[in-house]
């Protein structure tokens, strides 16, 4: 087995490399040989996609068949490993993510590959740079990460085990998500950096990877948000972004790649940018590469990092080489980037998607920095500094706050210009509505709960939680507006109720409609992050019938159990919790001791209604007494953020969807310039 | 055993890759008239979005007007030359 892996792996790399080489050849070849050329390098990259999708298969089977003579299942997994953890077992070490990585890639190769029809030329171009980088990964997986190396010495009975924290359902989903996010982001840029070496007139190379890119950005966001959700439910310590590494790792690629979506808008409609939006896709691609490379290269301290390994060289120079490339054909090709038109005016969609791009890059340039930073100390003064949370968040919240601003003014943006007087126009209800939101917030009583009878002049926190609430408040309002004006317009013309006008309005225009409903999600993803200012802790050792009081609960600790599996044992707290003296739930801390790995988890048990969560962990026993430890966060408002990302994966779903057919009717009577009729404003077909 | 595999694998994918039954053609180049008329779906798309912007409330009367004859005259820039294009294209067949 280990043989035939190794041998596959080596196979996909020839096939590869033919694509990459003899594709590239062709490209510069004019004559019938070259359509030939072009075929076979094609067909060699759909022929690796089979050969690493073999390699794969082949790896996983050795972990269901407990194949310990393959040194990665040895030290990712063991005989009492739950069967959908052996499945994970294929990324779960460095070797197996690397694969399964270059799996996806092929994959997207695939799919590109079968659908060359589309433009063969600018598709055949696409081909051999997605050819190269899969080059590059089936290189580090043949000579310096082999999945199938052997382990040495004697056949052991049983393996190391997979870490305890990954061993939670969401493991199995959450690194899938993030690499098909990761990894599709090739898709666009093998597009944009083939357009850009061709010089292919117009912009169809965006509408071909328009769904590429939306599909990567949502599962990249869904991969991000379960990556959260693990860390809140699986890590024990009541948060969900610590600002580590490996997250800001895969955040950079999402806001430039969001910067991106809107941006290249511009370029759709006005011709605008087409530098900055080639530039926004190298760059993504790249933050991709280097958030691999960050993970695997051990030059910074996380939680979730792999092991320091030599592999960090050879991204060091994959990194230099897509820089060198991307410079090289921008600096030889940019006078094909001329843009059409400039900006018109301040106050318009355009200078709107133009603050909102600044403001993510400012966003990404700080979390790389501060991510950096005791690397960058180190070389530098020889001592590493470390930035923490309170760097981050001092720097990054007002800059998010101000896109949260601009996310509620650039939908009532006329394109081109606006007059200031239809801004206030369209912007005055929404603003009065976002005042009460703040106004109800400070006046209400703390009773109420955590969030209410809010003090922003007491401290910073609490004003830019204020400031989140009302903006959040702000964009709500402001899509609803516009729903409902654009509702008001269909319903005008085509006499349907409003609701069923506004759904038709959604219908018709898809992508911006679906947007508003991503913003939703984001103003919500807000208002489940502003409360986290006002999270409360109490720790306790805990004998029968004691009490922890933490804001309006208590818990009570009706009883402690123990329990064993193959896998692991477990103690658990068994703990009733009471809001205003009435049982209303109760909860199951439990503390576990892996058997395979020898390492301790704790997993927290978390009673979760709309207004705050009551978030309790089995932090482990008092030695002498032998008492229990439980520590009780109450985090308001955390529900709302995963709502939020579901709303936000909804409405990027709802993008994906093709428009209704919208009837087109002509003027007849105003041909302004000879030969040319102006179609009418076919409702809702903005 | 291993090695009858990794034989029978390789044959099949050079089989796969170089046996190509049919002729093959290069395939057609994007030209400036395919451009324009991508550049002439654009234009029109805006003038839906400023006509529904419009109706909706966001752009006043003047700004409507201006707006609309600009977009109308960058349209009919690209219709014209589409109408040059195809008309030499015409032209040099016959020819």
């Amino acid at each position: 087995m280990p043989q035939i892996g190794s041998f596959v792996l080596l196979l996909a790399l020839a096939l590869s490399g033919y694509s990459f080489l003899f594709g590239a050849v062709a490209l510069f070849r004019r004559d019938s040989l070259s359509a030939v050329i072009t075929e076979t390098a094609r067909r060699a990259g759909i022929a690796s996609f089979v050969a690493v999708l073999i390699a794969s298969a082949i790896l996983v089977t050795a972990a269901f068949q407990n194949n310990f003579s393959i040194a990665y299942i040895y030290h990712h997994s063991n005989i009492d490993l739950p069967i959908p953890y052996k499945f994970a077992t294929l990324w779960s070490g460095q070797e197996g993510s690397l694969l399964f990585w270059s799996l996806l890639l092929s994959g997207y190769g695939f799919v590109l590959r079968l659908r060359h029809k589309t433009d063969e030329r600018l598709f055949a171009h696409a081909s051999v740079i997605i050819a190269a980088v899969q080059v590059f990964f089936l290189l580090l997986l043949t000579f310096a990460a082999r999945p199938f190396a052997t382990t040495p010495g004697e056949l052991p009975l049983d393996g190391a085990g997979l870490n305890p924290l990954l061993q939670y359902p969401e493991m199995v989903i959450h690194p899938p998500m993030l690499y098909l996010g990761y990894v599709g982001f090739t898709v666009p840029f093998a597009f944009a950096l083939g357009a850009l070496i061709m010089k292919y007139p117009g912009d169809k190379w965006i509408h071909i990877t328009r769904r590429w890119t939306m599909v990567t950005w949502g599962l990249l966001s869904c991969g991000i948000a379960l990556g959260a959700h693990w860390a809140y439910y699986v890590l024990g310590w009541g948060g969900y972004w610590g600002w580590d590494p490996v997250e800001v790792a895969s955040l950079l690629p999402w806001l430039t790649g969001t910067a991106f979506l809107h941006s290249v808008m511009m370029q759709e409609k006005r011709g605008m940018l087409k530098t900055w939006n080639v530039w926004l896709i190298f760059v993504t691609f790249g933050l991709c590469i280097f958030g691999t490379f960050l993970t695997r290269s051990g030059v910074v301290n996380s939680v979730h990092a792999f092991a320091q390994s030599s592999i960090g060289t050879w991204f060091v120079i994959f990194l230099a080489i897509i820089a060198a490339t991307c410079i090289f054909f921008y600096v030889y090709n940019r006078s094909h980037l001329r843009t059409e038109h400039h900006l018109e005016s301040l106050v318009s969609r355009e200078s709107s998607f133009l603050f909102n791009n600044v403001l993510f890059l400012l966003i990404c340039f700080v979390a790389l920095w501060g991510t950096l930073f005791p690397v960058l100390s180190e070389w530098i003064q020889g001592h590493k500094i470390t930035v923490g949370p309170p760097f981050f968040n001092s720097v990054t919240v007002p800059f998010a706050l101000l896109l949260l601003l601009l996310t509620a003014v650039g939908p009532l943006l006329a394109w081109r210009k606006t007059s200031l007087g239809s801004l206030k126009r369209n912007f005055l209800w929404p603003t009065v509505g976002a005042i009460a939101v703040g106004i109800l917030l400070i006046a209400t009583p703390p009773s109420w709960g955590s969030v209410f009878g809010m003090r922003p002049w007491t401290d910073v926190a609490y004003f830019y939680s204020l400031i989140a609430a009302m903006l959040a408040a702000l964009v709500i309002f402001t899509v609803a507006a516009e729903f409902l004006r654009g509702g008001r317009v269909i319903s005008g013309h085509t006499g349907r109720g409003l609701v069923s006008s506004m759904m038709l309005l959604g219908h018709r225009n898809t992508r911006r409609y679906g947007g508003y409903v991503v913003h939703i999600g984001m103003a919500l993803i807000f208002i489940g992050v502003l409360g986290t200012p006002l999270n409360r802790t109490a720790e306790k050792e805990m004998g029968f019938g004691d009490k922890i009081d933490i804001g309006p609960y208590s818990l009570v600790s009706r009883s402690f159990t123990q329990d064993e599996t193959p896998n692991y044992s477990s103690s658990i707290a068994i703990l009733d919790v009471y809001r205003g003296g009435k049982l209303i739930t109760t909860l199951y801390p439990e503390s576990r001791f892996f058997t395979a790995t020898q390492q301790p988890q704790h997993v927290p048990s978390v009673y979760s209604p709309l207004r705050e969560d009551l978030y309790v962990v089995f932090e482990g026993q008092n030695q002498d007494t032998g008492r229990p430890i439980i520590k009780a966060h109450l985090n308001p408002l955390v529900s709302w953020l995963w709502i939020g990302v579901l709303v936000m994966l909804f409405g990027t779903v709802l993008a994906l969807f093709p428009n209704a057919p919208v009837p087109v009717r002509a003027v007849a009577a105003a041909p302004v310039t000879a030969g040319f009729h102006a179609p009418t404003a076919p409702v809702g077909a903005d | 055993m291993i090695l009858l595999v990794c034989g029978l694998l390789t044959v099949a994918a050079l089989f796969y890759v170089f046996y190509i039954p049919t002729t093959l053609q290069l395939g057609p180049e994007q030209t400036r008239a395919a451009f324009l008329r991508e550049r002439k779906d654009a234009v029109y798309e805006n003038l839906r979005d400023l006509n529904f912007e419009y109706k909706a409330g966001k752009v006043p009367d003047a700004d409507y007007a201006t707006m609309k004859q600009s977009l109308e005259d960058e349209a009919a820039a690209i219709l014209a030359e589409i109408e040059q294009l195809e008309s030499q294209g015409a032209a040099y067949q016959k020819g």
